[in-house]
C-alpha cells in the first residue's frame, strides 16, 4: 500500500508539473504569435472596435458600481481609526494612494477577468468545440489575426481605460463617505490627496492595469482555443481561465509591487 | 485532384494507418465507413488542418505537407469545406456565405451582394440573408454551409456528413445539391457520409475506412457488389457480420 502511494504521488506531482509547464509553454507561444502578427495595417479594425465595445464600453456601469463602493468601504474601514488618531486631514491621501497603486486595478482586475475574460473563454471555446477555429483555417484566414490579435488589443487597452474610470468613481465614493461618515469636507479630502500623492503613484496603477489586461486576455484566448470536449470542455476552460488569470493577476501584482516600488 | 500517400495519424491511439488515396479532378468520391473510422480525420488532412505523422498530400501539384503557413493558406483556397455541424459563424447567413469573399478578395460590395443572393437561389433559401443560422433548421444551416463552401468557386469541395440527422427527402435534395454544384464547376468533389444508399447515388468512386485502413477503393458499383466482408455488411446495412 505505502510502495503503491510512493509511486503514485510522485507519478501525479510530476505529471502535474508537466501539465503546468506545457500551459506555460503554450500562453508563452500565444504571445509569440500575436507579437509577430502585431502589424497596424493588418489588424482588423472592424474586430477591434467591436470588441473595444463589448468588453469596455459595456464594462463601465459594473465597473463604476464596483469602483464607487469599494472607495466608500476603505473610508467606513479606515473611519475608527482616522477618529482615534484624529487624522481625518490623512484620509484623502490615504484613500487615493491606496486606490490609484493598488486597490483599483486589483478589483477592477479581478471584476473584468469575471466578466470579460470568462465570456471571451466562453465565446473562443464554443467555436472551437463547434469546428468555428477549423473553418477560419479551411477558409485561409488565420484565427490568431482575426479572432485574438482584435481582442488582446482591446482587453489591454480597455483595462487600462476602466482602471482609470474606476479610480475616479472610487475616489468620488471615497469623497462622499469621508463627508457624510467623518465629516471631511471634498476640499479638505482633496488638498490631503493632492499634498502627498505623487504621479508615480497613478502611474504604478496603470502599469499594473496593463499587466492585469494582457494576463486577462492571454489566459481567456489560449484556454478558448485549447477547448476541448464540447459543453462539458466550454465549462472547464472557462474555469481553468478564470482560475489562471486570477492566480496570475495575484502573482503579476506581487512582481510589479516590488519592482514598481 | 487529391492524391494521398501512406497517410498515419495517431492522436491517443492509432485513427489513420497507411492511407492511399487517388481522386482524379472532376470526380465525386465518397467515403464511407463506421464510426471513428477517421473519415473526418482524413478531410481535416486534405484540408491541412491535421498534419500527419507519416506520408504524403498532394492538391493538385502542391505536396502540402511540405509547405509552409502561408504556402499552405494559398491552396486552401481552392478548398471549399464544408462541416459535420455546420461550423457557421454568429453572424447572419448572408455574413456567413460572403465572408470567405469579404476577407480574401478584393470585390465590390454589389458584387458580393449579387453573389450571395445567387448561392442561397442555388440551394433554395432565397430571401434568408437577414436570418440567423440559430433559427435555422439542421437541413438549412446545412445548405448556408453548402453556399458558403461554394461562394468562392473554389475547385475542390469538401463535404463531412451533408446529410446527418435530415430527412430522406432533404437528403436527397442535398446530393442533388452536390451534384448539379460538382457538374456546374467541374469541381472535385469528395463526400464523407453514413448514408450509404443515398451517397452511393452520386458517387463516382467510392472509398471505405475501417479502423484507420483503406479497405476499399472503387467505383459505386463495384462497391455494392464488393464481396470484402466488412464493405459488404456496411453497404447493404446487413446485421451479421464482421462490424
Amino acid at each position: 500500500m505505502s510502495e503503491s502511494v510512493a509511486l503514485v504521488l510522485p507519478a501525479k506531482i510530476g505529471s502535474g508539473l508537466l501539465s503546468i509547464a506545457s500551459q506555460i509553454g503554450g500562453v508563452a507561444m500565444l504571445l509569440g504569435q500575436i507579437l509577430a502578427r502585431l502589424n497596424p495595417r493588418k489588424i482588423d479594425r472592424h474586430e477591434l472596435f467591436r470588441n473595444l465595445h463589448r468588453m469596455g464600453v459595456r464594462s463601465v456601469p459594473i465597473i463604476s458600481a464596483t469602483a464607487a463602493f469599494t472607495g466608500g468601504i476603505m473610508v467606513i474601514q479606515a473611519a475608527p481609526f482616522v477618529e482615534q488618531f484624529q487624522a481625518t486631514g490623512f484620509i484623502g491621501w490615504a484613500a487615493t494612494f491606496t486606490t490609484f497603486r493598488e486597490i483599483g486595478p486589483l478589483l477592477i482586475g479581478l471584476i473584468f477577468n469575471g466578466r470579460v475574460g470568462a465570456n471571451n473563454t466562453a465565446e473562443l471555446g464554443t467555436m472551437a468545440v463547434t469546428d468555428q477555429i477549423d473553418a477560419l483555417r479551411a477558409l485561409a484566414i488565420d484565427p490568431v489575426a482575426y479572432l485574438v490579435v482584435p481582442r488582446v488589443l482591446a482587453m489591454v487597452s480597455m483595462m487600462v481605460c476602466l482602471c482609470v474610470i474606476g479610480d475616479a468613481v472610487a475616489l468620488g465614493g471615497a469623497m462622499l463617505t469621508a463627508d457624510l461618515l467623518l465629516d471631511v469636507s471634498p476640499q479638505l479630502f482633496w488638498s490631503s490627496a493632492m499634498e502627498r500623492l505623487e504621479i508615480w503613484d497613478f502611474w504604478v496603477g496603470l502599469i499594473k492595469a496593463f499587466l492585469f489586461g494582457l494576463m486577462i486576455a492571454l489566459m481567456s484566448c489560449y484556454y478558448g482555443l485549447a477547448t476541448r470536449g464540447g459543453a462539458p470542455g466550454v465549462g472547464r476552460a472557462v474555469n481553468a481561465s478564470v482560475v489562471a488569470a486570477a492566480a496570475g493577476i495575484f502573482i503579476a501584482d506581487y512582481c510589479s509591487t516590488f519592482i514598481l516600488d | 485532384m487529391i492524391r494521398l500517400e501512406g497517410i498515419h495519424k495517431q492522436f491517443k491511439g492509432p485513427v489513420l494507418r497507411d492511407v492511399s488515396l487517388d481522386v482524379p479532378a472532376g470526380c465525386i468520391f465518397a467515403l464511407i465507413g463506421p464510426g471513428a473510422a477517421g473519415k473526418s480525420v482524413l478531410f481535416k488532412i486534405v484540408a491541412g488542418l491535421v498534419e500527419p505523422d507519416a506520408g504524403k498530400v498532394f492538391v493538385d501539384e502542391d505536396e502540402i505537407t511540405a509547405l509552409d503557413a502561408l504556402a499552405l493558406n494559398v491552396v486552401r483556397r481552392k478548398i471549399g469545406y464544408l462541416f459535420q455541424n455546420y461550423a457557421l459563424f454568429d453572424m447572419t447567413v448572408a455574413e456567413n456565405i460572403a465572408f470567405p469573399l469579404r476577407r480574401l478578395f478584393d470585390l465590390p460590395e454589389a458584387e458580393i451582394q449579387e453573389r450571395v443572393a445567387e448561392r442561397l437561389e442555388r440551394v433554395a433559401l432565397p430571401g434568408t440573408q437577414q436570418r440567423i443560422p440559430a433559427s435555422m433548421s439542421g437541413g438549412q444551416k446545412k445548405r448556408v454551409g453548402v453556399a458558403r463552401a461554394t461562394i468562392a468557386r473554389p475547385p475542390i469541395v469538401l463535404y463531412d456528413e451533408p446529410t446527418a440527422g435530415l430527412d430522406p427527402v432533404t437528403s436527397q435534395k442535398i446530393y442533388d445539391l452536390i451534384r448539379e454544384e460538382q457538374r456546374s464547376g467541374d469541381t472535385t468533389v469528395m463526400v464523407i457520409s453514413s448514408d450509404v444508399s443515398g451517397v452511393l447515388t452520386i458517387a463516382d468512386r467510392v472509398g471505405m475506412l475501417h479502423e484507420g485502413r483503406l479497405v476499399f477503393d472503387g467505383t459505386a458499383d463495384e462497391a455494392r457488389s464488393s464481396e470484402i466482408p466488412v464493405v459488404r455488411q456496411f453497404v447493404h446495412g446487413l446485421t451479421e457480420g464482421p462490424l
